[in-house]
C-alpha cells in the first residue's frame, strides 16, 4: 500500500476516504484537518473563493513536503493531502489533510507541518469573491528568491 | 539563434492574457533571469510588473533558480505568491 496520498480535485473533497487511508492496525492515531471558505476577510463579507492551482508541480510539492514529514516523524505514518480547484461557495471544503501514526503526538505536529508547509510552498492561488460584486486575488507567500 | 517560449499564466496573472499564457522570444542560451526581462518586456502595467518581482518561473516538475539556463523541452509556468488552504 502507498503510504503518500496527495491530489488535486475538481469535486468535493472526501473526509471519510482521507481517514481510510491514515489507518493501520498498528496506528493507534489519526489527526484531520479541514480548510474551509470563511465568510470574512480583512473585514470584507466573502460569498465565494475560486482556486487556481499547477496540478503536476501541486502533486510533487505535495509528496515532497510529506516526505520531509516521513523522515522527520516516522516511516510509519500515513499522509493525505488533496486540495480542491475551482470556485468554491462559503463553507465548502478547500483542503483536507490526514496523518496517521502509532501515538498521537507524531500525527498532531506532521499534520501540522503538512497544512502549514502546504500554505507557503504548494502552487495554489485564490480569488476571493466579495458580497459587494467585486473580487481581488489573495496576496501570498513568494515563491522566488531573487530579490 | 532565437527561440519562442510559451510561459502559462497563473493566478493573478491570468487577469492579463485572455490566451493564460504569454509568449517571448529568447536566444538559445538564455537564464531564468534574461527571461524574466522578455517576460517584463510584455507588460506596460505597473502592477503587473511588481507582481512579476515576487514571482518565480517553474517547470511542472520544480521552481527554477535564476542563473539557470531556460529548459528547451519543458513547459513553462510564472508562479505568483501563493496561497494555499
Amino acid at each position: 500500500m502507498m503510504t503518500i496520498h496527495v491530489d488535486t480535485k475538481n469535486e468535493a473533497l472526501s473526509t471519510e476516504a482521507a481517514l481510510a487511508h491514515c489507518s493501520a492496525p498498528g496506528h493507534g492515531a489519526a489527526d484531520l484537518f479541514i480548510g474551509r471558505v470563511r465568510d470574512l476577510n480583512q473585514g470584507r463579507a466573502v460569498n465565494a473563493v475560486s482556486y487556481d492551482l499547477h496540478p503536476l508541480l501541486c502533486c510533487n510539492v505535495f509528496r515532497e513536503i510529506c516526505e520531509e514529514a516521513r523522515a522527520e516523524w516516522g516511516e510509519a505514518l500515513h499522509f493525505w493531502l488533496e486540495h480542491r480547484q475551482g470556485r468554491l461557495a462559503v463553507g465548502d471544503d478547500s483542503v483536507v489533510v490526514a496523518v496517521s501514526s502509532p501515538h498521537r503526538d507524531e500525527s498532531f505536529k506532521a499534520c501540522r507541518y503538512l497544512v502549514e508547509q502546504m500554505k507557503h510552498r504548494a502552487p495554489i492561488w485564490k480569488q476571493e469573491h466579495y458580497v459587494d460584486g467585486d473580487s481581488a486575488w489573495v496576496q501570498g507567500h513568494a515563491l522566488c528568491s531573487h530579490g | 539563434m532565437t527561440r519562442k517560449i510559451d510561459v502559462k499564466l497563473y493566478g493573478a496573472f491570468r487577469q492579463y492574457s485572455p490566451n493564460k499564457s504569454v509568449t517571448v522570444s529568447l536566444p538559445a542560451e538564455a537564464t531564468v533571469s534574461s527571461l524574466r526581462q522578455a517576460f517584463a518586456e510584455q507588460f506596460d502595467d505597473d502592477n503587473a510588473r511588481a507582481l512579476l518581482k515576487a514571482s518565480a518561473f517553474a517547470t511542472d516538475e520544480a521552481v527554477l533558480d535564476e542563473q539557470e539556463p531556460v529548459p528547451s523541452d519543458k513547459p513553462l509556468s510564472i508562479l505568483p505568491p501563493v496561497c494555499g488552504g
